[in-house]
């Protein structure tokens, strides 16, 4: 689906949209390292997450948190993000290139992930969450 | 202003017991009509949200750079009772000990002509910037729980400054209180290779010249004159600090079912003071503001031989004025009521502001009060202010930290090209380096409130006085 940022003065609002929770979850992966790195390319680098929490949103939370995390220590950029969500498990595999200063310092850090505002809702067929990065 | 705030001084505002469901006591906070323009009613909320938490002392207070932030506003200030109140990483943030140092050189304008690129290029080179940025130096892991514990001083005790320094620095550059035990291994895999590091966003270093002096007699006693070159770090924690912030945050949510909190905002989880899952996270925070102090002792350090590279000066002709945080909370004593009160004070994008004679400041600063640091945006004026007695009385001894933001980074980039304004800048004498054009904008003069007008209130509602205002010269950013 999708993710557009929105107006926030201090740090980094996103709309994050998806089909189904997976996605919505990939999305948000997506957009996090948008903010980040800028364009990325699937370059054979692939990492596995798995994780458990007491609801969607810390799922959510500790998902992203954890990219940062691997990012951070790993210098790697990841662009493609598949999830699959059980309830409240989650088991992703990304994809991504190692950091490359030339194509990827151009961004801005994301210091952490707000539970601020953050409620996944479902508007018709579509699942929603708004994050703001703090950056 | 927004219904149902009162004003209750020329620059002071009150939001009323009510205003959100559950607040313990009222809100206050302090803007001018100009400022109250741009004033968000979100963050008006988030400032009145803080006051239903347990404990809370007084008020939840903001300061004049209040705007929309998570968990408590930026510029928001809050004292809990140290027997009875919570601890929470969201009047922190996930940046702990993000803060600024000032530094003097015996340089002037007239001897930087010239050279002013060959300093920032000297800058540049040794400093690590923006996304990505990876430290020289080689700290292993028992080294990593020393810089948590003793902050500035672990550098200084390598050689990266002077026992000058560490008196010049807030809690002398290291709080008490660190527990490496509640920093996780992964919060230290990141701390090891990141020490030394500016980061990226605002964090900046910046060359500087002293263009006006406001406050003589304080200027004399913090040792700065009219046209003196001087240098501003502005940095935190790195991704030790957000890791810490992150890992706590998660921790005392799923704790608060078993303090039976009910918070407006789960950002604002928290827990007793008195309580493993508080001690922990203030033991960890402590750790994460020291490595801090000894970061930005390092970038000074680095620094310093920048400027001796490129003048013939002196190692200890550059003096450290101060570092102050404003990303922290702290256990401090305050007047409550007549009373002497142990209270733990929580600064999010708030400076310490402490008055004459206060404990906790410099001996040779006592006369004035702390020297307080507000950076202004890139390209516009940066202040040296003093801290003052009604800042005691008022705002648990705080003020602002900044001029805070008036425009999304995404509105700022869609108005403003990176390009362009390095080369506007440049017409206007200030030199600006970053790995990437792209960054600049984001972080335009335009995307702030002016610092002046921030300053000017603070002065005038007496939380601070203004001291020097500085000019920029030359930045280098993330």
């Amino acid at each position: 689906m999708s993710f557009e940022e929105l107006e926030h003065t201090a740090d980094v609002l996103m709309r994050i949209r998806g089909a189904t929770l997976s996605e919505l979850f990939s999305e948000a992966g997506r957009a996090m390292f948008h903010v980040m790195y800028g364009p990325c390319e699937d370059r054979g680098i692939v990492r596995q997450i798995a994780l458990e929490a007491e609801d969607l949103e810390s799922l959510l939370v500790d998902y992203l948190s954890e990219l940062l995390f691997i990012a951070d220590t790993e210098n790697l950029v990841f662009c493609t993000f598949d999830v699959d969500l059980q309830g409240n498990q989650l088991s992703a595999v990304v994809r991504g290139e190692p950091f490359d200063p030339e194509r990827h310092a151009g961004g801005t850090l994301i210091k952490g992930i707000s539970y601020f505002g953050l409620e996944i809702v479902k508007e018709k067929d579509v699942y929603v969450v708004d994050i703001i990065f703090d950056i | 202003m927004f219904e149902g705030i009162n004003k209750v001084g020329d620059f002071e505002w009150e939001v009323p017991i009510g205003y959100v469901p559950d607040m313990r006591v009222p809100g206050r906070f302090f803007l001018s009509q100009a400022l109250a323009e741009t004033l968000e009613e979100g963050a008006v909320h988030q400032l009145a949200n803080v006051a239903t938490l347990p404990g809370i002392v007084k008020y939840s207070l903001a300061m004049p750079d209040i705007h929309w932030g998570y968990g408590f506003p930026i510029g928001g200030v809050a004292a809990f009772d140290r027997a009875t109140g919570v601890v929470s990483p969201g009047g922190v943030g996930f940046d702990i000990n993000c803060g600024v140092r000032l530094i003097t050189t015996p340089l002037t304008e007239a001897d930087l002509a010239g050279k002013k690129r060959e300093l920032i290029e000297a800058l540049f080179s040794v400093v690590p910037t923006g996304v990505g940025a990876k430290s020289t130096l080689r700290v292993s892991n028992s080294e990593l729980t020393d810089v948590m514990v003793t902050g500035a001083r672990w550098a200084v005790e390598r050689g990266l400054g002077t026992q000058r320094d560490l008196v010049r620095c807030e809690e002398e550059g290291a709080m008490p209180g660190a527990d490496p035990e509640a920093v996780s291994a992964k919060a230290r895999q990141r701390g090891v290779p990141q020490l030394g590091t500016l980061g990226s966003g605002n964090h900046f270093l910046e060359i500087q010249v002293a263009r006006e002096i406001v406050d003589p007699e304080a200027a004399r006693v913090f040792g700065i004159t009219e046209g003196q070159i001087c240098f501003m770090v502005h940095c935190g924690s790195r991704g030790l600090g957000h890791q810490v912030a992150t890992d706590h945050l998660r921790v005392l949510e799923k704790a608060l079912r078993k303090y039976q909190i009910q918070l407006p905002d789960r950002q604002l989880a928290c827990a007793p003071i008195d309580s493993p899952e508080g001690r922990a996270y203030y033991g960890g925070m402590a750790c994460a503001a020291n490595y801090a102090w000894a970061n930005r002792q390092v970038i000074m350090h680095e620094a310093r031989k920048a400027f001796m590279q490129v003048f013939d000066i002196d190692y200890d002709e550059m003096r450290l004025i101060y570092d102050v945080a404003h990303n922290v909370a702290k256990f401090e004593r305050h007047d409550v009521n007549g009373v002497s009160m142990e209270v733990c004070v929580h600064r999010k994008g708030a400076t310490r502001a402490f008055g004459p004679g206060a404990p906790g400041i410099p001996r040779e600063y006592a006369a004035v009060g702390q020297p307080v640091l507000i950076p202004g945006s890139m390209g516009t004026s940066s202040y040296l202010l003093h801290g003052t007695e009604a800042a005691m009385q008022k705002t648990w001894g705080s003020t602002c930290h900044g001029a805070g933001r008036v425009l999304s980074r995404s509105k700022a980039k869609r108005t403003v090209h990176g390009k362009e304004l390095r080369e506007q800048l440049a017409k206007e004498g200030i030199l600006v380096r970053a790995h990437h054009d792209s960054v600049l904008a984001e972080e335009a003069p335009e995307a702030y409130k002016p610092s002046h007008e921030v300053v000017r209130v603070v002065h005038e509602a007496g939380l601070s006085g203004t001291v020097a205002r500085l000019e920029p010269l030359g930045v280098i950013k993330g």
